[in-house]
């Protein structure tokens, strides 16, 4: 009996871990680049990692160059590879099946600015104050 | 140490003005795009709004006086073709260009700040043979004693002063060496009626998330607008305050500010700031300080 309730005990902790996570988890490193104001781009190597509860196949896709993914993996539960890149704006990486254009799941890459090419919002308070 | 006059910065700055912009105010170039750049960078918003959440405080270099706590730190500005708004500082761009940004700017003088932060102390004195009067420590004793030639407590307050509006130039420059900022201004609300004079610089590195931006800088502030805030006049003389006459000087500061981007908006800020007064200030009676230390750190939102 108490074996019986460790196990169901067991199996409700594992679908509810189950639930909880998206069926598709894709992780990306760095998700920020910070740009100074007369730097121009970022030059970023990523590290890409995807884990699927299923196997499956699935294509990684930069919203820059969409028609050509950056590369697919065969039938897996999970996969990874590095990509590296000139990072001027926003945009997004997402992982597609091979034929088909819906996004499983999708990494926002942001870019922000410090600094600004007017020298206004540059300028330094000097309240007592200001401290940031 | 002769100081230029702000007649002769008026002057300058008129001929900076005659030069005709080199770009428009509301047009700030982009960062030029590499070859895979998919979209231009993005225009600026006119308003910026920003908060920091975090515990910090401003020392009080006067004389019963309490630190100013920086508990939340506001940022709202407004940013036009010409005009602006940086937190309570008005002003008008008169030159911008490739090299530098002449700004003609109304602000409030921030020495007053320190004013609001005072208490009042009672002083007791006790009569001495000889008829004079000195300050005794501690409680008067009742009746008898050392205490018996006490006179009533007489108030120890620092005076009162008033904000003053002041007008001056600002020019602003910057490239890759920095960050480098030089200003004059004087009063126009006829509440101190003098200037201050000064220059700032700094640098700021970015690594990754991490940004890290020391600064220095000087001023010089006139006799009357010394005399005013941090001078004790003739007729605010007590037993337990006498008379000083400020005279003008130099005082200097050095800065460092550090943040963390966790995200686009949100930044881990910790700074830290030290300000010399001048010498002359310094040896006010109601200066207990020489210096003005301040610190922060917290959370800041930029939205």
């Amino acid at each position: 009996m108490r074996t019986r309730l460790a196990l169901a005990l067991g199996l409700f902790m594992a679908l509810q871990a189950t639930a909880a996570e998206p069926p598709v988890r894709l992780n990306i490193k760095p998700l920020l680049c910070v740009l100074d104001k007369n730097a121009t781009a970022c030059a970023v190597t990523f590290d890409i990692r995807w884990k699927s509860v299923l196997a499956a196949e699935y294509c990684l896709i930069d919203e820059t160059q969409p028609a050509a993914p950056l590369k697919c993996w065969p039938s897996a539960v999970s996969g990874e590879t590095r990509h590296e890149k000139q990072v001027t704006q926003d945009f997004l990486f997402w992982l597609s099946p091979p034929s088909g254009t819906e996004r499983v799941a999708e990494a926002k890459i942001e870019v922000l600015r410090v600094g600004s090419a007017d020298r206004r919002r540059e300028r330094r308070s000097r309240h007592v104050w200001d401290v940031l | 140490m002769k100081i230029p006059t702000l007649r002769t910065l008026a002057a300058v700055s008129a001929i900076w003005a005659a030069v005709p912009p080199a770009h428009a105010q509301s047009a700030p170039e982009p960062a030029t795009p590499v070859p895979n750049a998919p979209h231009p960078a993005p225009a600026e918003k006119s308003w910026r709004f920003g908060v920091g959440l975090g515990y910090g405080q401003r020392t009080n270099p006067l004389i019963q006086s309490e630190d100013i706590p920086v508990v939340v730190d506001l940022d709202i500005a407004w940013f036009g073709e010409r005009w602006f708004f940086d937190n309570f500082d008005l002003g008008y761009a008169l030159v911008d260009n490739a090299y530098f940004t002449t700004n003609l700017v109304a602000r409030l003088n921030s020495d007053r700040a320190f004013f609001g932060k005072t208490n009042t102390r009672y002083v007791n004195f006790q009569m001495t043979s000889g008829g004079g009067q000195v300050p005794i420590v501690g409680p008067p004793s009742p009746g008898g004693g050392p205490g018996a030639g006490v006179v009533p407590p007489v108030e120890l307050e620092v005076p009162d002063r008033d904000y003053a509006v002041e007008l001056g130039l600002e020019m602003l420059l910057d490239g890759e060496w920095g960050e480098a900022t030089l200003r004059a201004f004087h009063d126009v609300s006829g509440t101190h009626g003098g200037y201050e004079i000064s220059a700032d610089y700094g640098y700021r590195w970015i690594r990754g998330r991490f940004s890290i931006a020391p600064s220095i800088g000087v001023s010089y502030k006139s006799t009357a607008l010394s005399d005013y805030y941090w001078g004790v006049h003739a007729d605010e003389v007590l037993p337990t305050l006498q008379g000083y006459e400020v005279e003008g000087g130099f005082g200097w500061e050095a800065g460092l500010r550090t943040s963390y981007y966790v995200t686009k908006n949100v930044r881990i800020a910790v700074s830290a700031n030290y300000e010399k007064l001048s010498d002359s200030i310094s040896l006010s009676p109601i200066v207990a300080e020489p210096e003005v230390i301040g610190y922060f750190a917290g959370l800041a939102w930029q939205f």
